[in-house]
């Protein structure tokens, strides 16, 4: 068995296990690219046992790049880019170079662990996976016994390849009560441009001549290949204008940043609207053919004036005016950039609404540099019957948003149901590697929510803060060690990925299937029937209708069918609304009793004395998940709370000095940064630090929580969280 | 064969500051941890402006490679070394870790290595150029600042670069002649 040493004695010599056992692809020859050089020297691949080039896919966040993991006597010792995968534009980030901490990484989780003190005092034993899985199958037992099955939630992260298998997990052991990432993200986002298109497309960034991106930090929130896209030509080859209360190294690449008044982006944008309609600069033809409710949008953008935007959102008329103009010019290479994370304010799913709207009216739908709907490779899916329970109510969640995804759940509300224990209770926690307690806003309450569980298990690779404060913890293999299901990662250039192990897993780790396989058997044979099946004959049924996908993934590390955009496969066909057009009015919002076009709504200003706290990411950190990787934490070892220097010189704060930061909902600790970066009336920290789990060994104490301070602000028609309403006060630590 | 004359031209109006040279270079080059330990990183440059009328420029860094390197003047032991191409490297077991040559680099580009005991730098990734590969910074970039190529050889996208625009070296006047060079 493999056992990490210290680091000074073994960074060069640390020895991984043996080299694996599957057949792994290789990496036979280098790429043009590469090719460049080579003239001097020799393409070098294998040199004997337990060194190898392994085509593989980053775990590091959602964008899953491709990778070539370099093996070197059975340890791996670099990720490079695999320059074939066009998604990422053959590129790795920090994170991305930093893999090989996750995997080689002191803190990670080595075996079952059972806890024996009380829940976060964090004093556990060693179990062997036979007793560890006994438990977790003999509780969830007890609760369906005792609650119904529903009584049993199941927390999921997304993007492991093997998420699935956990969601079958739980369809299968009978509960209706999954709840996932997207009502912390974008699940607004999803439901205003699915309402207005019927899908959410992809901005073509690569051929649009002018962007203008609100809430969205594409030079630190890393999303491919957007972030590579938007600084493509000679550093310059579009217009860029950027929306931000804070000047990010997005602002900083930006042609126009404007520090706009949090939560008012609506009114910018209905302004653009007014402008372009008003002046009569929309795509007419295209608004005549493709979209409904354009004559009901004319009279209601009426009032909402650029001069009357500019006191809302503090953008000069001017400037609107200008920008309105101007992007209708650069029709149909113009879009709106909806981002992706759009977990703002309360109103967000109008707010997309009415960027939707503005992007339908200048025609840039399906488009070269417009709005594009994604393509998506098949694969086949994997089918299994799940048991049928008749005593399994609906979800716990059931109507807490008007368009609740049965999938997803919205957290905050379902959170709230639990701790009320209505309509019933919900006595169970089944987590696969979502960090509740760092993701979900208002921390304070999901420990209260944990609290009342009878028990609660994690799946994870590091002791997060909710591994911590869990009865039994079960150690997944990293990405690297893993074979995993193919993916089909949907964009304007699809791609199929997937993943091989590059090393053997480490300790007692193991793959997520394996853990669901081996739970199911315990949880009878129902259960166990719809998990009968290997890795290897789960991939091959995935590629059954082609199996040209595994040769290409085995010979390059990624499948795509093109490598230039199609546009217009829209064109003359009837799009996923009821209409079957671009929905400018929506007639389905009516009916719901929605607002059918976006109305502006203002959100409560800044009280005296107080900030608005701002949440956002960077390019170091995924979520709650990598703050504690050792390379990263050599980049930013702990989080600062940003504030405006004029507001710091009129409270006599000084930077670096450390400041205690209050919230309705919680406190925390942190050194104070003074900085022009931000508004005045705004403080921003980056996430992911203030841990109380003691197994996060780099960033234990240090820092604060963005989860401890946020209220749970909730969006009525998607049930995405709102995290921009919160306000907190700040004092002399 | 010609000598060839290893350089790098970097676009810095591409660079957002994403670090992720920095990591690749650690990883590749097994630079130990510990925040001041790197053979590269991205300098923030001074914020222009006050709020809110800001801009803000990022300049990745590392050994220059120069033509005229100070840290080898120095050096006692001649720790360090210029192979035939122009890299400027340390020899680890000749070094005595006197860091003269620390003082010496006016980019101080060169740090002490505690693992191996030596002075360490940035050597455009030797092992992996001589195998026909790009360097780790240059590779792992996400927007492509860096380019990574022969000076002596015209047709070398570095050459071809530096005859379509303009470009800089870091402190000119030190005399060091720098082959890391920047598009302005």
């Amino acid at each position: 068995m493999a056992r990490l040493i210290d680091k000074k004695l073994s960074r060069r010599r640390f020895l991984g296990t043996s080299s694996c056992a599957l057949a792994v692809a290789t990496v036979g020859s280098q790429t043009t690219v590469l090719k460049a050089l080579a003239s001097s020297g020799k393409v070098t691949t294998s040199q004997g046992a337990g060194t190898k080039d392994v085509f593989t896919s980053c775990g590091m966040c959602v964008n899953k790049c491709g990778v070539i993991a370099r093996v070197r006597d059975g340890r791996i010792h670099k990720l490079d880019p695999n320059p074939e995968f066009i998604k990422s534009r053959g590129m790795l980030c920090a994170r991305g170079n930093a893999g090989v901490k996750v995997i080689y990484d002191a803190d990670r989780l080595k075996y079952p662990l059972i806890r024996v003190g009380k829940r976060g005092e964090g004093k556990w034993r060693r179990a062997s996976w036979d007793e560890a899985l006994d438990l977790v199958a003999k509780n969830m037992n007890e609760i369906a016994e005792k609650y119904t099955r529903a009584g049993v939630m199941f927390a999921s992260t997304e993007g492991t390849f093997q998420e699935h298998f956990f969601l079958q997990m739980a369809e299968c052991y009978g509960s209706p009560n999954t709840v996932r990432h997207p009502s912390l993200c974008l699940t607004s986002n999803i439901q205003g441009f699915g309402a207005t298109y019927g899908t959410n497309p992809t901005p073509d960034v690569l051929n649009a001549d002018y962007i203008i991106m609100s809430g969205s930090n594409r030079s630190e929130a890393l999303i491919t290949p957007d972030s590579i896209d938007q600084l493509k030509g000679d550093g310059g080859r579009r217009k860029l204008v950027y929306l931000d209360p804070r000047f990010t190294k997005t602002a900083a690449k930006a042609n126009e940043w404007y520090p706009i008044k949090p939560g008012t982006d609506m009114a910018f944008i209905l302004a653009m609207i007014n402008v372009i309609v008003g002046e009569g600069l929309s795509a007419k033809e295209f608004v005549e053919e493709r979209t409904v409710g354009f004559d009901k949008l004319v009279p209601h953008v009426k009032p909402y004036t650029p001069e009357w935007a500019a006191k809302e959102c503090e953008i000069p008329a001017a400037d609107i005016r200008r920008i309105a103009r101007e992007f209708a010019a650069a029709a149909p290479k113009a879009v709106y950039y909806q981002g992706r994370r759009s977990s703002f304010f309360d109103n967000d799913t109008q707010m997309r609404r009415a960027m939707a709207i503005l992007n339908a009216i200048i025609g840039n739908w399906d488009t070269e540099g417009g709005m594009v709907p994604n393509s998506k490779i098949k694969l086949a899916k994997h089918d299994y019957l799940a048991p049928w329970y008749d005593d399994v109510p609906e979800r716990l969640d059931k109507g807490s948003a008007v368009f609740l995804s049965e999938k997803d759940g919205s957290w905050a509300n379902f959170r709230d149901r639990v701790l009320e224990a209505k309509p019933y209770p919900v006595k169970g926690m089944m987590i696969y590697k979502q960090n509740v307690l760092v993701s979900v806003p208002n921390r304070a309450k999901t420990l209260k929510m944990m609290d009342q569980m009878d028990f609660i298990c994690t799946i994870d690779i590091a002791m997060s803060d909710t591994a911590w404060y869990s009865d039994v913890v079960l150690p997944e293999a990293t990405y690297l060690e893993r074979q995993d299901p193919l993916e089909s990662l949907a964009g304007i250039l699809p791609v199929v990925a997937f993943r091989q192990p590059c090393v053997e897993a480490m300790f007692e780790s193991k793959p997520n299937l394996w853990i669901m396989q081996n739970l199911a058997k315990r949880l009878g044979s129902e259960v166990a029937e719809t998990f009968d099946f290997t890795m290897d004959e789960h991939i091959h049924h995935q590629v059954s209708k082609n199996p040209r996908i595994l040769k290409d993934l085995k010979t390059k590390g990624v499948h795509y069918m093109k490598v230039l955009p199609t546009y217009g496969l829209t064109t003359g066909k009837r799009l996923k609304t009821k209409t079957g057009k671009i929905e400018i009015y929506s007639a389905n919002y009516a009916k719901k009793g929605l607002d059918p076009l976006p109305v502006y709504t203002r959100h409560e200003d800044v009280p005296a004395n107080k900030f608005r706290l701002l949440v956002g990411r960077s390019a170091f950190f995924t979520h709650g998940t990598t703050a504690n990787n050792a390379y990263l934490h050599d980049i930013m070892p702990e989080n600062t709370l940003w504030l405006n220097t004029l507001s710091a010189k009129k409270m006599g704060l000084r930077h670096g000095q450390m400041v205690k930061v209050k919230s309705k909902v919680g406190e925390g600790t942190l050194k104070l940064e003074v900085t022009e970066k931000i508004r005045p009336d705004c403080v921003y920290m980056a996430h992911g630090f203030g841990v109380i789990s003691k197994g996060q060994s780099l960033i234990f104490g240090r820092g604060a929580s963005d989860a401890a301070l946020i209220e749970e602000k909730v969006e009525p028609i998607s049930g995405n969280i709102a995290m921009h309403q919160t306000f907190v006060e700040i004092s002399p630590a | 064969m010609k000598n060839k004359r290893f350089a790098m031209v970097l676009d810095t109006r591409r660079c957002i500051d994403c670090k992720a040279c920095t990591v690749a270079c650690k990883a590749e080059n097994d630079v130990p941890l510990g925040p001041e330990n790197y053979r590269n990183w991205v300098g923030e440059e001074k914020l222009r402006g006050k709020y809110p009328n800001l801009g803000q420029s990022n300049t990745p860094c590392q050994c220059q490679h120069c033509g005229n390197p100070p840290c080898a003047h120095v050096c006692p032991t001649k720790a360090t070394e210029v192979n035939s191409d122009g890299i400027v490297h340390v020899v680890a077991d000749k070094c005595i870790g006197c860091k003269y040559c620390m003082t010496a680099c006016p980019y101080n580009a060169r740090y002490y290595n505690e693992e191996t005991e030596a002075v360490d730098k940035c050597t455009f990734c030797t092992q992996r150029i001589y195998a026909g590969r790009l360097p780790a910074c240059v590779e792992t970039c996400p927007t492509k600042v860096r380019v990574f190529g022969d000076l002596n050889d015209p047709n070398s996208e570095v050459s071809k670069l530096l005859t379509k625009y303009p470009s800089r070296v870091l402190k000119e006047s030190q005399g060091t002649k720098p082959y890391l060079i920047y598009i302005i």
